[in-house]
């Protein structure tokens, strides 16, 4: 197979390049780290915490007021449902629920008895810092109160609540987007670079054919775009990121839409004659491309005209089919239609992708 | 064009012609070039050397005319051309981050050639132009001469029937010059190879057959002997002399006598058809300059190209 031939130089090439394997991965690396410290902001977290006692009895009261004080910011209720309420608008981080004969575990331990001791959180699922930090601290505070060396027995109760998307979840989707959107002057760049040296008119002289040569760039730039892809992805989910749906479709999404940068990126190497050319002519795109799809605000606020030209792109469309599979767990059946715009796309930009080259791919 | 030419020819061009925006390149040429023979395109830059390769290539299209390789037209089937050409550009294109075997094989592998015969092709080529013990190294590490050498053996990778070589010396060094001339002289008769070249002793040298080409057209073709037979009626002296004045030079010109002084040697250059040696002499005695020494020259290549074009090869 010619192409794999081709794209195996491609990749030697890019690997063995420390300076632009640097910028490959690197970049994602760093620009993902940036927007995740940039968004992930607390910086002095005290959490508020809202107290359900149902055992009423003097260890518990001392649970409340001593321990659980000392850590987070306490709110007592007597009614589980003002409680939830509360945690629905953002007032509570989580809340707990003191069962009956709480006290009664908490004595048996301190005589020396290994019991067993059961708390109930309830709290926002895609909020994350319950999840890793709360819910630990409560622990801790638990056990040290109660002297025991086993774990506490939490039965945390998640619950969905769509309103309270946390800021990372909103502009994880529209930050890898942009990552994969820096594919187009990636691509650019790779192909014009082999037409700026010469190596593509050396190779035009064997009988390789134009689709061998867009096959051959087109699966060098995706293992690139997959790897960066996996650098997005992990950075994203250690900086907060919530992944509700399903990991293997949203991957999908990301994909698709790197086929898609990696499309344009050679129709522009097909239309410049240098690199010089084609840098500025692919940022020139990318940039206005990002804005307008919405990978830094919902593109909500713009005026109708304008998001009509937006979704003819297909980056406002995996923006969109991203963050529902990220944040709200939507399933393949609602993001269909994005789906198949995304999928459309690709195959119409390569398709003309591989006509410009024909006509235009001579020195 | 009769049965016998295209069996016998390896390329023929027909009044090929390719314009960029009003510059005439090459300008309708008529080449026929057979099988085995060493065809040199020589000119000076621009003349239309690489243009009329890269078409020959099915790099460029022509603006008219066309050509055909091994009897497949250049225009109608060029994936049936691509497979039969080999070709080493005149800018040394190689990948900078593969090593020698890597960049062989990437040529040999898209012309489809098995793993074993590449390896052995491979070798046999690294070690005709010494590069074999260097060839697993990078070849971004490698010298200017050692680059154009694996630049000149890619193209033979695919064991072409025609060999298109774009200034295969350009910018090397003479010891460089030489190894790569007697390499292109061992595929002498076995491969047909059009060379483009700058360099006359390149083209005197190696070639079956000379081309000068000028500004887009073909104003000379024929053996290097033929070619300097044709101009021996025209004969050179060459003067080592002191008070030369500029009246005494222009003294010496006529209509068809022709004087200057070489940039290189500083030496009077005296040329001319049926030049008299001895009328020469007696007039620069009569003008008071003194004569070191004076001799007849043997025509060149670059006296034929200066004949004809009235140029410098060489600027």
């Amino acid at each position: 197979m010619r192409f794999l031939e081709l794209a195996k130089r491609c990749l030697k090439e890019t690997y063995r390049d420390p300076l632009s394997l640097g910028f490959l991965l690197g970049f994602p690396l760093v620009f993902m780290l940036l927007f995740g410290f940039a968004f992930s902001g607390e910086t002095t977290p005290t959490y508020s915490l809202g107290v359900l006692d149902h055992d009423q009895s003097e260890i518990s009261q001392a649970f409340v007021d001593e321990a659980l004080a000392t850590a987070f910011e306490i709110t007592l209720y007597d009614d589980s449902s003002q409680a939830l309420e509360d945690l629905k608008a953002g007032d509570l981080r989580a809340y707990i629920t003191i069962p009956q004969g709480f006290g009664e575990q908490v004595y048996q331990n301190w005589q020396g008895e290994k019991e067993n001791i059961a708390l109930d959180i309830t709290y926002d699922e895609s909020d994350l810092i319950v999840k890793e930090q709360v819910i630990s601290m409560i622990d801790a505070v638990t056990r040290s109160f109660a002297r025991i060396e086993v774990p506490v027995t939490l039965n945390a109760s998640p619950i969905h609540i769509e309103s309270e998307i946390t800021y990372i979840d909103f502009i994880a989707p529209g930050i890898i987007i942009f990552g994969l959107l820096i594919l187009i002057p990636t691509s650019a760049r790779m192909m014009v670079r082999d037409k700026e040296k010469g190596i593509l008119a050396r190779l035009l002289t064997t009988p390789t054919r134009p689709w061998e040569f867009i096959s051959a760039y087109s699966l060098c730039l995706f293992a690139v775009g997959i790897v960066q892809i996996i650098i997005f992805i992990v950075i994203a989910y250690l900086m907060g990121l919530d992944i509700v749906g399903n990991a293997g479709l949203v991957f999908l999404v990301f994909a698709l839409t790197a086929l898609c940068s990696i499309g344009i990126g050679m129709i522009i190497a097909s239309l410049s004659k240098s690199e010089n050319q084609a840098d500025p002519l692919s940022w020139l795109i990318a940039m206005p491309l990002a804005m307008l799809s919405g990978c830094w605000f919902s593109i909500d606020m713009m005026p109708s005209w304008l998001q009509s030209i937006a979704y003819a792109f297909p980056f406002s469309h995996s923006i969109e089919a991203s963050r529902s599979i990220l944040s709200r767990g939507t399933g393949f059946e609602a993001v269909t239609s994005d789906f198949l715009f995304l999928v459309i796309w690709t195959v119409i930009i390569f398709a003309a992708g591989i006509l410009l080259f024909r006509r235009k791919m001579t020195i | 064009m009769s049965k016998l030419n295209s069996n016998t020819l390896a390329i023929q061009t027909f009044a090929l012609t390719k314009r960029f925006d009003g510059l005439m390149a090459v300008d309708s040429i008529n080449l026929e070039i057979s099988r085995g023979e060493l065809f040199s395109l020589l000119g000076p830059n621009g003349a239309g050397k690489t243009t009329t390769i890269n078409i020959l290539c099915c790099l460029l299209k022509p603006t008219s005319g066309t050509a055909s390789i091994m009897g497949y037209d250049i225009m109608k089937e060029p994936f049936r051309v691509k497979e039969l050409i080999g070709v080493a550009p005149q800018e040394t294109t190689i990948s900078e981050h593969l090593n020698s075997w890597e960049n062989l094989s990437l040529i040999g592998r898209v012309h489809r050639i098995d793993s074993k015969e590449l390896r052995k092709r491979s070798e046999e080529l690294l070690e005709t132009v010494g590069l074999l013990e260097r060839a697993k190294d990078r070849v971004g590490k490698f010298s200017g001469g050692m680059k154009r050498r694996l630049n000149l053996i890619m193209a033979l990778v695919p064991d072409p029937e025609i060999l298109f070589l774009d200034e295969p010396t350009l910018g090397l060094d003479p010891q460089s010059r030489r190894a790569i001339w007697d390499y292109i002289a061992e595929l002498k008769g076995k491969k047909t190879v059009l060379l483009t070249t700058h360099y006359l002793e390149e083209a005197d040298v190696l070639s079956d057959r000379v081309g000068i080409i000028d500004e887009g057209k073909i104003v000379a073709l024929g053996t290097p002997d033929e070619l300097k037979k044709n101009i021996s009626e025209t004969n050179t002296m060459i003067i080592s002399a002191e008070n030369l004045s500029a009246e005494a030079i222009e003294g010496l010109r006529t209509s068809d006598r022709y004087a200057e002084i070489d940039n290189v040697s500083g030496k009077l250059r005296v040329w001319g058809k049926g030049l008299n040696f001895r009328e020469v002499i007696d007039y620069l005695h009569f003008q008071d300059v003194t004569i070191y020494s004076a001799a007849l020259e043997q025509p060149t290549l670059e006296d034929v190209f200066l004949q004809i074009t009235g140029k410098e090869l060489r600027e």
